[in-house]
């Protein structure tokens, strides 16, 4: 069947429908349909061989011309690679045609002969296996780009495509010198019979090949010889951009990746090189662009530079390396076509423009979909190449540490250029913008691009071991529910609970009796359904909200079920984009949502570096055992674990994006973003130090470390917390305090110490969840989170105020809440491990506590009541509900702290068999002494019950205070809210303690940002504009990699 | 010295001049020019590389039998390709004199310094 799609039909089709165009010049539609006819033909043929390569069934098909077997004669080769780079090219060739089908109709059949001529060569530059040949398609290419680009007519155009034309002349130069002198050695143009003479890895052979070499990576354009190249992106329309970038970088590529072998691979090392500088250098010069198209054009070449690291590195990356190179190039392809493509529908050419894609929600969710595609998160195919590159890289028998930290290094560096950028299509205001350009049948080749994208996550998924496929039923789930997005709110909610609810029963018998799984998946689990609960209060669609909700429980949910690191990591990027995207709903949070994804990206990249080193020293195994006793730089890969997971406790030090990004969420995903998405980050510490143990000597010096950070998170943050205006703010600085505690009870590796840890971890999703969902209820229903604008607020809201005066109670561990069990056993650690120092200043944080705690409950519900809040209602009943849940919660547990805090000192005994908890009912024992929370309660109700009476009694000599009976010194201040008690509440600690508060971490950060656009700004200097000066760096890049290169053989 | 090392001597000589002329020219035309040259270069050294000395050219005929013909003729793959080369050449000289005509048209100047520029 397949032998009906002979590979020579590529040119055939080509060449024919080319002349028959020119016959047709005068009648568009027809030599247009001729064209696309001829188009989806070359996609047949080369669909049809990948489809049986795919089956199992393919066979390499060799087609020789002129009657002869090579090396007399030119041959086509049709093998796997072939298939899927001619699909790439084919399927980008026809989308970009019908994309440009106006253009095309306009400038007529010639510009259409030379469309298709374009396509052909890139697809015989795949398939030829004869040197010359490469160099004539090759030549084709180029010409008929700049062709297009001729008959385009805009001026820009025209500038740019001369230098282009001129600089891929002198390459062609040194590839043909290059290709002579080949012949001459070796006798053979053939590519297959060159690599098996062993004449070309001699001296005269060997300049050859490094002449063919250099002229492949030329037209690759690698920095800093590419100013001509990035142009012609700037000038091109998108989707020509498309083309070339997707296409014809492929096609080229490729042709490197065939010529390689002809020198014995004595150049890969330059190829490495060539390309490690390249992605790095464009990926800094990125970060200073604002043409989007100029940025785009930055980010392919950095693309490209990726992919000649993995070329190079083949022998490390042995047979994984196609596996890797594919993944990487169909990601690249496909969503740079799709940028591409909307950057021509944009009209406003600076990125700020993107913001009118929010007109077109399906083009904003492309863009988003290329964004994530090209970083590498999970399910596209570059997620898996990644991982297996990092893998690879710092697994071999010579780690390639440094390399593949900069291969990190270099990836987010784009993520930060292109979220940025998505943040401000995402937010930043659309209505002065431009119409966009964005008919129907402009949409097809976008979309298309997309489907085929997720098609191919999915298929390259199926190939990855340690990848169970069941991670992709949430995905699925996921992805019903976005179809469905047009529905109103409660009935996506409904289907959501019922779908969480679902994989609640379903997971339940699996994780049954390990206590630790079920600590954590409760806290993921039925939290997400208490939160989806209180979504039911939303009037109207909330369009976007549902899939992305359900992709953080999702990710979460991986984190339990994880076997492998791969599951695991999975999990944990595909939270980071879920809560990215709810974190970046709210008004102002633009700047937040997108430090927040940048500090979890940074994190997930050193929490892959991390587990890279426990994969290699476990021989390439990623079961999630590999973590226990890594063999390869213990020390460093345990740190970077911890420094990953510490971001998302938000840390002191990473903690910057916290507040922001908590403080302008809305009710509900506050809720979800602190109680429970901070977790995630506790689940990953545990996992860690349960793997790291506490034997071995460095681990001292790391648990040190980490000790102090968690007392330093608790001490500023609660500092912090209490110098906020904002409610919301206050909460989440206060989040960044407690999970301090968190952290600081890990560190200590005691039974005491982790007790506190998850007795910590339950209660604080307890108080928490009633805290945001109050607060939030407020602050939504009366419409600003600052509290001097509030107070008063008991009389309109008591059920509100109830829960908070429990919930606060319980934080700041006073009798008779369940808090104060966990400051008891606090104070047990503190002194049975000799932990002075950090104890005197978890102390201290603990006091300071009470401050912020106090300032909310007395500015918000005590005080005046406002004029404008004096009709104000209670908050929505969806809160008030699973406020009031949690609330019974808290009280069974303060009244037998023992339910929850037994069964855990139970488990811990089997990690930490010393000094447990001795429990006889509600009463606990320790060496120090004892606790009883039946007892406390009885007590302090007691003494409760004994006030009121008394105050009942002697209530008679009490006056009240009507509101108004008072008087104002004849003044009206001209900022009310400065002569307002509650505003800068705690002015005189400020004065004393303020300092601690300043944005000292706040300034470091923006520093590292100012000096990375610094550099980012200087090497963009070198792109002068000027043509003759580009085609200088080329000659002189010529002679310096030759002189590097050949220096090696005297 | 035989004359397959002068041409290749030649061929390399032409190819500077053309480079330096590219670098220096300002002029488009006058670069286009220096291509050319540039071209001609690599061109000369093609058919060097498949000059052997004391041989004949590549065309069986009367006084050259088709037996015979490997061991008295020189090399003809080269001069095949010189030709394709050569077609290569001509289409990419004519394509940039046509750019050379459309940026004089859009512009109004030929000199490379002055027509406008994108830039970082």
């Amino acid at each position: 069947m397949v032998a009906m799609f002979n590979p020579i039909y590529f040119v055939v089709a080509g060449l024919a429908a080319a002349f028959l165009l020119t016959l047709f010049h005068n009648r568009e539609r027809l030599s247009y349909f001729i064209m696309i006819i001829a188009l989806s033909l070359m996609m047949l043929i080369s669909l049809a061989h990948l489809a049986s390569f795919l089956a199992g069934t393919g066979e390499i098909v060799q087609v020789f011309t002129a009657g002869f077997a090579p090396p007399f004669s030119i041959n086509f080769q049709m093998g796997p690679p072939e298939a899927l780079l001619t699909a790439i090219v084919s399927l980008v060739g026809l989308l970009s045609g019908i994309y440009l089908s106006e253009q095309l109709r306009k400038t007529g059949a010639y510009a259409q002969a030379v469309y298709i001529v374009l396509v052909m060569g890139m697809n015989a530059m795949i398939l030829t296996r004869d040197l010359f040949n490469l160099f004539v398609f090759l030549e084709i290419v180029s010409i008929a780009t700049v062709g297009i680009l001729f008959l385009s007519r805009s001026r820009t155009s025209v500038n740019t495509g001369f230098t282009y034309m001129v600089a891929s002349g002198l390459i062609s130069v040194v590839l043909l010198i290059g290709i002579v002198f080949a012949y001459m050695n070796a006798g053979s143009l053939n590519i297959d019979t060159l690599s098996e003479s062993l004449v070309m890895a001699g001296r005269g052979g060997s300049i050859a090949v490094l002449l063919i070499t250099l002229a492949f990576l030329l037209e690759l354009k690698p920095f800093p010889a590419n100013g001509w190249g990035i142009d012609l992106y700037t000038s091109a329309p998108g989707a020509l951009s498309a083309l070339i970038s997707a296409g014809g970088m492929s096609a080229t590529y490729y042709a490197l990746a065939k010529v390689l072998p002809v020198g014995q691979w004595s150049h890969d090392s330059l190829v490495a090189a060539v390309g490690g500088i390249t992605f790095i250098a464009s990926q800094i010069i990125a970060l200073k662009q604002d043409d989007s198209r100029r940025l785009l054009g930055y980010s392919s070449i950095g693309q490209i530079g990726l992919l000649l690291v993995v070329l190079g590195f083949s022998e490390a990356l042995g047979d994984r390396r196609d596996f890797i190179a594919a993944g990487l190039l169909i990601t690249h392809a496909l969503s740079k076509s799709i940028l591409f493509y909307i950057s021509d529908m944009v009209q406003d050419d600076s990125l700020r423009g993107w913001a009118a894609l929010r007109r077109k929600p399906v083009l904003l969710v492309l863009f988003g979909v290329a964004a994530f595609a090209l970083i590498g998160f999970p399910p596209f195919p570059s997620f898996f190449a990644k991982w297996d590159l990092i893998l690879l890289l710092n697994g071999g028998t010579e780690g390639y540490y440094l390399l593949s930290a900069m291969v990190l290094a270099g990836s987010l560096i784009e993520a930060v250029y292109l979220f940025r950028w998505f943040s401000y299509a995402l937010k930043l205001p659309h209505e002065d913008l431009p119409e966009l350009a964005s008919p129907t049948s402009r949409l097809i080749a976008p979309v298309t691009a997309a489907l085929v994208l997720a098609g191919a996550s999915w298929y390259v998924s199926t190939l990855v071991s340690g990848f169970s496929q069941s991670f992709l039923i949430p995905v699925a789930f996921i992805l019903l529910v976005a179809v469905i997005d047009r529905l109103p709110a409660w009935s996506k909610n409904v289907i959501s609970i019922a779908g969480v609810s679902l994989y609640i029963a379903d997971l339940y018998p699996r994780i049954a009796g390990d206590l630790m799984t079920m600590i954590f998946a409760g806290i993921f689990l039925v939290g997400a359904v208490l939160t989806l609960l209180s979504g039911f209060y939303y009037k109207g669609r909330r369009a976007g909200f549902y899939p992305m909700a359900l992709t953080m429980f999702a990710g979460l949910a991986a984190l339990i079920e994880a076997a492998t690191i791969l599951e695991f990591f999975w999990g944990w990027e595909l939270m980071a984009i879920g809560s990215y995207f709810l974190l970046i709903r709210g008004k102002k949070s633009m700047p937040h949502g997108l430090s927040y994804l940048l500090f979890s990206i940074g994190g997930s990249y050193s929490i892959l570096y991390g587990f890279s080193l426990a994969a290699a020293g476990a021989g390439g195994v990623i079961a999630m055992s590999s973590l226990v006793g890594i063999s390869v730089m213990p020390a460093l890969a345990y740190s970077l674990m911890l420094l990953g997971f510490l971001t998302k406790t938000a840390s002191i030090g990473v903690h910057i994006w916290l507040p922001g990004a908590h403080g302008e969420a809305v009710a509900d995903i506050h809720f979800m973003a602190s109680a429970i998405l901070l977790k995630a980050g506790v689940f990953g510490l545990i996992t860690v130090l349960l793997a790291m143990g506490s034997e071995a000597g460095y681990t001292r010096w790391i648990l040190l470390a980490l000790g102090w950070i968690g007392v330093l998170s608790a001490l500023l943050g609660n500092i912090s917390a209490a110098f906020q205006e904002s409610a919301k703010r206050l909460l989440a600085w206060s989040s960044i305090g407690q999970l301090g505690y968190i952290v600081w009870g890990l560190a200590s590796m005691s039974h005491l110490g982790w007790l506190i840890a998850l007795g910590y971890s339950v209660t604080h999703f307890l108080y928490k969840g009633i805290l945001f969902l109050a607060i939030g209820g407020i602050a939504l229903k009366i419409g600003t989170p600052y509290m001097y604008k509030m107070g008063g607020l008991i009389k309109r809201m008591p059920y509100s105020f109830f829960a908070v005066l429990i919930a606060i109670i319980t934080l700041s561990g006073v009798p008779p809440l369940v808090g104060f069990s966990a400051k008891w056993i606090t104070y047990n650690l503190i002194i049975s491990e000799q932990l002075y120092y950090q104890g005197f200043v978890i102390l201290i944080a603990g006091i300071i506590a009470f401050l912020y705690l106090f300032r909310m409950i007395y500015t918000v519900f005590l005080g005046q009541l406002k004029d404008n809040l004096r009709s104000v209602g209670e908050i929505s009943i969806w809160f008030r509900i699973p406020m009031y849940l949690l609330l019974i919660v808290i009280l069974v547990l303060s009244f037998l702290p023992n339910t929850l805090l037994r069964p855990i000192g139970d488990m811990l005994s089997g990690i930490f068999p010393e000094e447990a908890i001795v429990w006889t009912g509600s009463r606990g024992v320790t060496s120090l002494g004892y606790f009883d929370g039946a007892m406390i309660m009885y007590v302090i109700v007691g003494i409760f019950v004994i006030l009121t009476i008394l105050f009942l009694l002697l209530r008679k000599q009490t006056q009240k205070v009507k509101q108004f009976n008072i008087f104002y010194s004849g003044e009206a201040p001209s900022r009310p809210e400065l002569s307002h008690f509650s505003y800068n509440f705690f002015a005189h600690y400020r004065k004393a303690v303020g300092a601690l508060a300043l944005p000292l971490v706040t300034g470091f950060w923006d520093r590292v940002t100012e000096i990375i656009h610094a550099v980012s700004d200087f090497i963009r200097r070198i792109y002068t504009g000027n043509g003759q000066t580009y085609l200088f760096h080329i000659v002189l890049y010529v002679v310096v990699v030759f002189l590097v290169q050949s220096g090696g053989y005297r | 010295m035989n004359i397959g090392s002068i041409a290749m001597g030649a061929g390399f000589l032409l190819v500077l001049i053309g480079l330096w002329g590219i670098l220096t020219r300002t002029h488009i035309i006058q670069i286009i020019v220096s291509f050319s040259v540039v071209d001609t270069g690599v061109h000369l050294i093609m058919v060097a590389a498949g000059y052997m000395h004391q041989r004949t050219a590549p065309i069986i005929s009367e006084g050259l039998a088709a037996s015979d013909a490997p061991s008295l003729v020189v090399d003809p793959l080269p001069q095949a390709l010189v030709l394709t080369a050569i077609v290569i050449g001509l289409g990419v000289t004519a394509l940039m004199l046509a750019f050379a005509l459309r940026i004089h048209e859009k512009n109004d100047t030929l000199e490379i310094k002055n027509i406008e520029r994108l830039r970082w």
